[in-house]
């Protein structure tokens, strides 16, 4: 067989610092799409309405950027939307006692019809909107980082919600294993009747959760529509908020993990794009492989764990 | 001396039943407080009174003489009032030090947990109180006896003088419960004061100062323990003469119907938790399965009723290899089981009476005819089974979750009996039942086998096993200890094996102190 040729696929697709560029940006929606199914599977709240939220958090990032000529708007304007739609789905599902599976749904559904509708009450076109006056995020250099070969490209020069996403995989980190309100929201989750017994309001700990999961969600649908092009389309979220519940599970409800099982995302996405340039592959095809790529990490996963404990079995029945 | 706790004319009702009716209870300061009653008495609810759980309609609460409005669970704890439940409320993936110190755990800078204040203190704590334990273990990997240590523990953390345990010993070992009542007396000498709910009454006459005995809701008697004994207070609870010893006849055994060869099992954690056991249960004999729990009793069980897989051994009923036949399939051949755990494999709980009766049958006549149930029969069933069983319930469509312990047991017991099985296997029968049902579940025992049944009793109960048992098999460490004829066994001996002393048969253990030195070991 000719490695070369392998080893020169991998370095077109893979290897090099433009795909990797793209991969990080590519998984930044993802990163924290997953976090928003984290920090609430974490408070033991099932939350599937991630979708709807980020994409009101797209509509509402390109309202605000578009009206006040200011990016920083529309992602305050985004963070809002995230906060009162974070903070309906709450007072439904935990306080009304609605399902809180068919809350979810109702919340993707509404989430669609309302940003179309707006879209063309508002700003009076179908389809997608954009707009000149509608500012981007800036990119951020990083001083000295910037100028050192490979890192400096690889990891200065992205927008500021990017490295937001990272800091918050840090912070929810340190948040959930290093704070008395993380060791709580874990404890509601894991045993919401211990929590209760031990004085822990545990309505207003899921509360929070589901808020924050909002505000997470807004930021991912803030970078689909302000942090590349400055442009709201329908359906924009393209099902990131379910992708985000695949990373989460994939990455073991660990904010480590769901960064790098998003990573994964992201690189297939990258290649995918890749791909469409070279016209080997129907678009459509191409735009499905990392939805492909994260069933069959999930499939392969499971697999994994099933045969793992097979083998322990194995194992213990050899020692005895 | 004034009372640590006083409540006066407390009243709880819920939908159906009034749990609680003009309750008065009066504890002292640094008392042991022992309350009994049968299984619904509402002895748990005047507790979750108390500690802030439940609201009750009417009556008044004072602690150390004045009175009180408790309205929530905080109120309770900063009053001083600690609860250990039936069933604890720990969280499995934390750490012992973070489930006691979860909800005012000791902080650092305003925002981050101080984790070495958290071991520190737990650490400190557990000295000072002598409940040895090691602050950095996980909740999951302890044993129950341990797990309820980090319940008190939790409790002392909060400063809890009033302590009340809920049924502590219903899921210890002997030596489990051994040490908590040591945990007790030390706590006392500390100044605290305990409540102490159980159903056993020699624990009643061993560890406390005073009791109270409740009936229907109702208190029915106090007394201090010293002017009372086991009979009387059973009559006191139940309402009747109960008899606290079976009678039985001699066995008559007859053929061999249930046949273990060299079985090995696996439990949940892969470990081999049943090694090569090997007997055999004759039609008519009680077998009774002896050991400290966690000895393969379980994984036994299991894996004859087809819960389980057999990983080597050999299963047979009646002549009958079971090992690769399925649960139903068991069941057709004569096999029924009272499973260890009534709340998740005994009944389906949100179901009614009715249709947890029929769970077995009902795809088969009279029951089912073709694709259809047939509803009169049903009925018919629930109502005869009711009957003859003594289930209290206002009606056969209440939900199973309704029922107290006691009568859920029985409507398990109804269902697996009406199957006229040929092996009966009773595991952890009577756990948490009040003596009533104690004796109740007894008899129909000790009548399946008359009929003909070859019964398995699987006890953590050493009394239970003793008095039940034709012939008794002792379990440790998934292997058999020995097997010894009903009446011959005394509880030494049986300790011994348990202990997994060898050199000791049953009847001749030396003198009962030795043996007991030993067990303690
Ligand atoms: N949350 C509840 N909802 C409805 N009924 C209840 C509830 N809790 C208890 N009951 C009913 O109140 C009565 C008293 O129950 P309680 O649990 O206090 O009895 P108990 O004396 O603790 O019995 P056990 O010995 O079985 O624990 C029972 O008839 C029970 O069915
Ligand atoms: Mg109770």
């Amino acid at each position: 067989m000719d490695f070369s040729g392998l080893l020169d696929i991998l370095q077109r697709y893979v290897f090099n610092i433009a795909n990797l560029q793209g991969m990080l940006r590519l998984a930044t929606p993802v990163v924290l799409a997953g976090l928003c199914a984290l920090i609430t599977s974490r408070a033991g709240i099932l939350n599937i309405a991630g979708e709807g939220m980020i994409l009101f958090g797209a509509w509402f990032g390109v309202a605000g950027s578009y009206f006040f000529r200011s990016a920083w708007m529309g992602l305050l304007a985004a963070m809002l939307s995230g906060l009162v739609v974070g903070g309906l789905f709450a007072l439904f599902s935990l306080k009304f006692r609605a399902h809180i599976i068919i809350m979810g749904i109702a919340i993707n559904i509404f989430a669609n019809s309302a940003t179309i509708f707006l879209t063309r009450e508002v700003f009076g076109v179908a389809g997608a909107f954009s707009d000149p006056n509608i500012a981007g995020l800036p990119p951020i250099e990083i001083p000295i980082l910037k100028d050192i070969p490979v890192l400096g490209p690889l990891l200065s020069g992205y927008t500021f919600i990017v490295y937001l996403a990272w800091i918050l995989v840090a912070l929810t980190y340190i948040f959930l294993y290093r704070t008395p309100w993380g060791l709580h929201l874990r404890a509601v989750g894991e045993n919401p009747q211990a929590a209760e017994t031990l004085g822990i309001n545990v309505q207003r700990v899921r509360f929070g959760a589901v808020m924050a999961s909002g505000v997470f969600a807004s930021l991912a649908g803030v970078y689909l529509s302000l942090g590349h092009l400055q442009m709201f389309t329908e359906q924009m979220a393209a099902g990131r908020g379910f992708i985000g519940m695949a990373v989460n599970t994939f990455g073991g409800g660990e904010p480590v993990g769901v960064f790098f099982s998003s990573l994964l995302f992201g690189i297939v996405e990258t290649i995918g794009w890749r791909l469409q340039g070279e016209r080997i592959m129907p678009v459509y095809f191409i735009s499905m492989l990392p939805y492909l790529a994260t069933l069959l990490a999930l499939t392969v996963f499971t697999l994994r764990k099933q045969q793992a404990k097979k083998a322990a079995l194995e194992r213990a029945a050899h020692e005895a | 001396m004034t009372a640590a706790v006083e409540m006066l004319g407390i009243r709880k009702v819920f939908p159906g039943v009034v749990a609680n009716d003009n309750v008065d209870l009066s504890v002292e300061e640094g008392e042991i407080h022992a309350l009994i009653g049968e299984n619904g008495a509402g002895k748990s609810t005047l507790m979750n009174v108390l500690f802030g759980l439940h609201h009750p309609e009417a009556g008044a609460i004072k602690i150390r003489g004045n009175e009180v409005h408790i309205r929530k669970n905080a109120d309770a704890i900063a009053l001083g009032i600690g609860m250990v439940h039936q069933k604890f409320k720990l969280v499995p993936s934390f750490t012992v030090a973070e489930n006691i110190t979860l909800g005012s755990e000791p902080r650092h800078r305003g925002v981050f947990t101080d984790r070495k204040a958290v071991h520190d203190s737990v650490m400190e704590i557990s000295q000072r109180f002598g409940l040895q334990i090691s602050p950095d273990a996980r909740i999951q990997d302890l044993p129950v006896g341990v797990q309820q240590r980090v319940e008190i523990l939790k409790a002392l953390y909060r400063q809890a003088d009033i302590l009340i345990l809920d049924e502590p010993t219903a899921v210890l070992t002997p030596k489990e419960t051994r040490d908590l009542f040591g945990v007790i007396r030390s706590l006392v000498a500390n100044g605290k004061t305990v409540i102490f709910i159980t159903h056993k009454l020699r624990e009643v006459m061993e560890i406390s100062d005073r009791v109270t005995a409740m009936r229907d809701g109702k208190v029915v008697g106090v007394t201090k323990t010293s002017e009372t004994n086991p009979t009387q207070l059973a009559r006191m609870m139940v309402g009747r003469d109960v008899l606290l010893r079976v009678t039985k006849t001699p066995a008559q055994p007859k053929d061999v119907v249930l046949q273990v060869r060299d079985l090995q099992v696996f439990d949940d954690r892969n470990l081999k938790a049943v090694r090569g056991v090997s007997f055999d249960v004759r039609a008519g004999e009680i077998v009774g399965v002896a050991g400290v729990e966690g000895n393969g009793q379980r994984e036994l069980v299991e894996a004859i009723v087809g819960l389980r897989p057999a990983w080597g051994g050999e299963i047979k009923v009646k002549a009958k290899n079971l090992t690769t036949l399925n649960v139903r399939q068991r069941r057709e051949v004569g096999v029924s089981c009272v499973p260890e755990d009534r709340y998740v494999r005994g009944v389906a709980l949100p179901a009614s009476i009715e249709d947890n009766l029929i769970v077995s049958n009902y795809f088969k006549p009279p029951i089912a005819q073709g694709p259809l149930l047939k509803p009169d029969v049903i009925a018919r069933h629930a109502q005869e089974m009711i009957e003859t069983f003594d289930v209290r319930t206002p009606s056969k469509d209440v939900p199973a979750y309704a029922l107290s312990g006691g009568n859920l047991q029985k409507v398990v017991l109804a269902r697996e009996l009406s199957a006229q099985p040929d092996l009966f296997i009773a595991a952890q029968p009577t756990r948490g039942l009040d003596i009533g049902s104690i004796e109740f579940v007894h008899r129909q025992i000790v009548n399946a086998r008359d009929r003909g049944a070859a019964v398995l009793l699987v006890s953590a109960e050493l009394e239970e096993i003793m008095s039940l048992s034709d012939r008794i098999v002792v379990l440790y460490e998934g292997k058999i200890m020995g097997t010894i004829e009903g009446a011959r066994a005394t509880e030494e001996g049986l300790g011994l094996w348990m202990a997994g002393i060898t050199e000791a048969t049953p009847e001749v253990a030396g003198s009962p102190e030795v043996a007991r030195q030993l067990v303690a070991h």
